[in-house]
């Protein structure tokens, strides 16, 4: 695989992250479903799912930092695998509303099995992983997926800290701990 | 409160990722993910009620 083409694809994967984050936070505030704990897990992870393509760009593709994503992604399915056992008996509503039928974190689930199938098969076909030619120049393209990621994961923190204020996140979260606290 | 430091210790992460250097990155990420597995096991104390 040619090294440019293995950055794209890293920069690719990164606006990927970006959509899923801002996908769960444009439903916390449109829809008012804050996230469970369980939930939050899961962003932080995919967040983490952004740490290897941050590299990657940086410097160089390397199965290392491939290696980062992967446990990231291992790490994710199983949180978002137990959620799914949490409401799998039936006659259980489950957690939140459904989109398209599967609830959050059904489809974080599948985010993240896929995240570990494509990194498998770049792995696959990257035959320069361990080219150490210096790191590529990275763009605008490249330069803004990382930034949205930061500020995502930013706003995240920042939601999270108004939702669960200074004490523990409750279960079943129905409304911001901190602005409460505050009022 | 144990969410918004996992946020931003992925945030810390990000930023030596992407401005400062590789070893310390791979160090931090370490620390941020036995981290979330520590708070995955603390969060997970809920029976499932399955039969396999």
């Amino acid at each position: 695989m040619n090294r440019s083409i293995g950055v794209t694809l890293n920069v690719i994967g990164l606006y990927g992250i970006a959509l899923v984050l801002a996908a769960a936070l444009a439903a916390q505030i449109l829809l008012n479903e804050l996230p469970c704990p369980l939930c939050l897990l899961q962003r932080v992870l995919f967040s983490m799912l952004a740490i290897g393509p941050i590299l990657n760009i940086r410097f160089g593709p390397h199965p290392g930092h491939y290696a980062l994503s992967l446990l990231a992604a291992v790490a994710g399915a199983v949180v978002s695998a137990r959620q799914i056992l949490l409401h799998i008996m039936p006659r259980d509503p489950g957690y939140g509303s459904a989109l398209l039928g599967y609830h959050y974190y059904t489809w974080a689930f599948v985010g993240f099995t896929a995240a570990i199938a494509l990194i498998g098969i770049v792995l696959l076909f990257d035959d320069r992983l361990r080219d150490d030619a210096g790191s590529p120049p990275a763009g605008v393209f490249a330069d803004g997926a990382v930034w949205l990621v930061i500020g995502l994961t930013a706003i995240n923190a920042i939601s999270t800290l108004l939702e669960c204020g200074y004490g523990a996140c409750p279960d079943n979260p129905t409304f911001y701990e901190l602005l409460r606290w505050l009022r | 409160m144990e969410f918004t430091a996992l946020f931003l210790s992925v945030l810390v992460v990000m930023a030596v990722s992407w401005w400062g250097s590789h070893r310390l990155a791979l160090a931090l990420f370490s620390i941020a993910l036995l981290a979330s597995v520590a708070t995955y096991l603390h969060h997970a104390t809920d029976t499932l009620d399955l039969s396999f």
